[in-house]
């Protein structure tokens, strides 16, 4: 296994709860959370595009 | 500060995944080489990252950021001056040696070039390091958790120990390599939007520079005196002791990150490793130590944030959680938490596997058991494992005497590191040195470290001989130890090299410069280490002008 699968897919877990959590959670801290959820799933989205790609 | 359900989601689905990749690995391990040494199997892109997060522990993500806030953009020298030229020196010039040698470890190399009794003194003094380093991480994290979120200083540092014990028990070096990349990413993505949201928060650099004395903001400037900076070191202490002996000392010789190189599937990649950590490792300054300049000034701003008080002064070692606090949502805030965990982790299980390579090797496949079977070896090297952990919980608690932990990790450094990077100097590039050379040597430096810390005072610590001179800050009195104990190894390993009987060329042959045939690199000039390290030069050279 490609160790790029296990790095996306945490990455991609992680912003599907801060994104959850911006929609759900306090609206203060929804901005941060959003924000930061958008980078890990482009990052995570990226790791697995990468390790795709190899397969 | 409470933690909500989500943030301790996080944490589980980190643990779970770390450990998932622990099991994964498993299936590899059949053999001591790859519960060890991986089997020299590693590509370049995870060996590089790997390099660099092993080094990235608990103590230095909240130690930089405390002395970031303590010192302001001078401790960015411990980045670009204190590591940085280093890598591109192992990367470049010693590589060739230990990777062309085949040794396991760094003591095995020191067997091959000189004899059995510095391969020993090495591994010894190493081991010992090692579990004072994983000690003093679990300190770290485990007393900030007491203090900002009430969690049980034992059980906190028993938890993630006990994490890192199965991971690394499971899958050896591999395991450790891996969730270190693993690691890696998730120190980077969990606090640089903290040091935007601390740096905006803050009114950009800009705003940073006018709240603070001009010394917090630049690097060089006031650094021509030792009275004119916060960190009480005059320029030369600086770059002999810190930019020379130590950051040699460690990045060259420390097993901990050249075992992460050595784990490389080639020679062309361990030389690159270095080379290619190099450039995440110039970056670190803007995530780790920003955040904590940011802290003072927003403390001194009066915008809500401020830096706790402790015995009448700020409580540094608290700004990296107390900006956490602040600034992260639930949910981000889980994610900055499992970050400092990740970085605890990565520290510990380097530690540990490099503890494990060496003590299975070195001491008892070199002293108690020679020639046992390779089962054998690797069912030491799992029971090591759990050894190794334990012994490091234990140093944890020897931590508790100092109150500023880098400056601890620096005086052990000077202690074993310093003087090594001598005897490596002399051993790889100059073959007249001897074994009785490199052992006396190590043995005078170690010496010379430990008189100069007893014959001077800094912070009310040392002087336990006499109180010959006093520096105005335990990192300058760490820096001169340093320089004291290098020379001291320097001189007396060539003295005694000039008067004992040198080995043969032909048994010097690939550990030795000048007697060893350098690999050409079949790969793309940008690839190759010498153009790599120019780059990287000239990147550092912009980066300290404008911080100058």
């Amino acid at each position: 296994m490609d160790l790029r699968i296990p790095i996306g897919l945490f990455f991609t877990l992680v912003s599907v709860i801060l994104f959850a959590t911006a929609v759900l959670g306090d609206a203060s801290g929804s901005t941060v959370n959003a924000y930061c959820a958008t980078a890990m799933l482009a990052f995570g989205g990226v790791m697995l595009w990468l390790a795709k790609r190899r397969a | 500060m409470s933690l909500a359900t989500v943030d301790y989601l996080i944490l589980a689905i980190y643990f779970a995944f770390v450990l998932g990749i622990g099991w994964w690995v498993k299936r590899r391990v059949t053999s001591s080489a790859e519960f060890l040494t991986s089997h020299r199997s590693v590509p370049v892109w995870i060996t590089s990252l790997a390099f660099l997060a092993a080094n990235l522990g608990a103590q230095e993500v909240i130690g930089m950021c405390a002395s970031g806030a303590k010192y302001g953009i001078m401790t960015a020298h411990f980045y670009w001056i204190g590591a940085v030229p280093a890598m591109l020196f192992v990367g470049v010039f010693m590589m060739p040696f230990y990777y062309g040698s085949k040794a396991r470890s760094v003591p095995e190399y020191l067997k091959l070039r000189f004899d059995e009794k510095t391969r020993t003194l090495n591994a010894v003094t190493f081991a010992i390091m090692t579990l004072f380093s994983s000690g003093i991480s679990m300190y770290a994290l485990g007393i900030l958790f007491q203090l900002v979120l009430g969690w049980q200083f034992t059980s906190s540092v028993l938890l993630s120990a006990a994490i890192v014990l199965i991971y690394t028990y499971l899958g050896g070096l591999t395991s450790a390599i891996y969730n270190e990349v693993l690691q890696f990413f998730l120190i980077v993505l969990g606090f640089a939007p903290l040091a935007i949201i601390a740096v905006m928060k803050a009114g950009g650099w800009e705003g940073m520079a006018s709240r603070l004395e001009p010394v917090m903001t630049h690097s060089w400037k006031y650094i021509g005196s030792a009275s004119t900076n916060p960190m009480g070191v005059e320029w030369f202490g600086l770059v002999a002791g810190l930019g020379f002996v130590l950051s040699f000392g460690y990045w060259c010789t420390d097993f901990l990150v050249v075992q992460r190189a050595m784990a490389a599937n080639s020679m062309s990649a361990a030389r690159r490793t270095p080379l290619i950590a190099a450039f995440p490792k110039m970056m670190m300054p803007f995530i780790v130590i920003l955040p904590g300049i940011a802290a003072l000034a927003l403390t001194k701003a009066g915008t809500g944030y401020a830096l706790p008080m402790k015995n009448g002064s700020y409580d540094y070692d608290q700004a990296l959680m107390t900006l956490m606090k602040t600034y992260y949502p639930s949910g981000m805030l889980g994610v900055g938490l499992t970050a400092l965990v990740a970085s605890f982790m990565s520290g510990m299980a380097g530690n540990v596997t490099a503890f494990n390579a060496v003590f299975t090797y070195d001491i008892y496949g070199g002293h108690i058991r020679k020639n046992a079977s390779d089962a054998h070896y690797l069912m030491v090297g799992r029971v090591t494992t759990v050894v190794g952990v334990a012994l490091s919980v234990a140093t944890a608690y020897l931590a508790t005497y100092y109150n500023n932990i880098n400056d601890l990790l620096q005086l052990i450094f000077g202690f074993v590191n310093a003087p090594l990077f001598a005897t490596f100097l002399l051993g790889m590039f100059w073959r007249r040195t001897t074994g009785h050379g490199a052992f006396y040597g190590l043995m005078a430096g170690t010496s010379a470290a430990a008189l100069t810390h007893g014959l001077t005072v800094a912070e009310g610590k040392g002087g336990w001989i006499a109180s010959l001179q006093s520096f105005p800050s335990t990192m300058a009195q760490n820096f001169w130890i340093a320089i004291y104990a290098w020379s001291a190894c320097f001189l007396v390993t060539l003295a005694v090299s000039m008067v004992t009987q040198k080995k043969d060329d032909a048994e010097l042959r690939g550990l030795v410069y000048g007697l060893t045939e350098v690999p050409v690199e079949e790969v793309v000039w940008w690839k190759r280490p010498a153009p790599l390290a120019a780059i990287v030069g000239v990147a550092l050279l912009v980066l300290n002008v404008i911080f100058w």
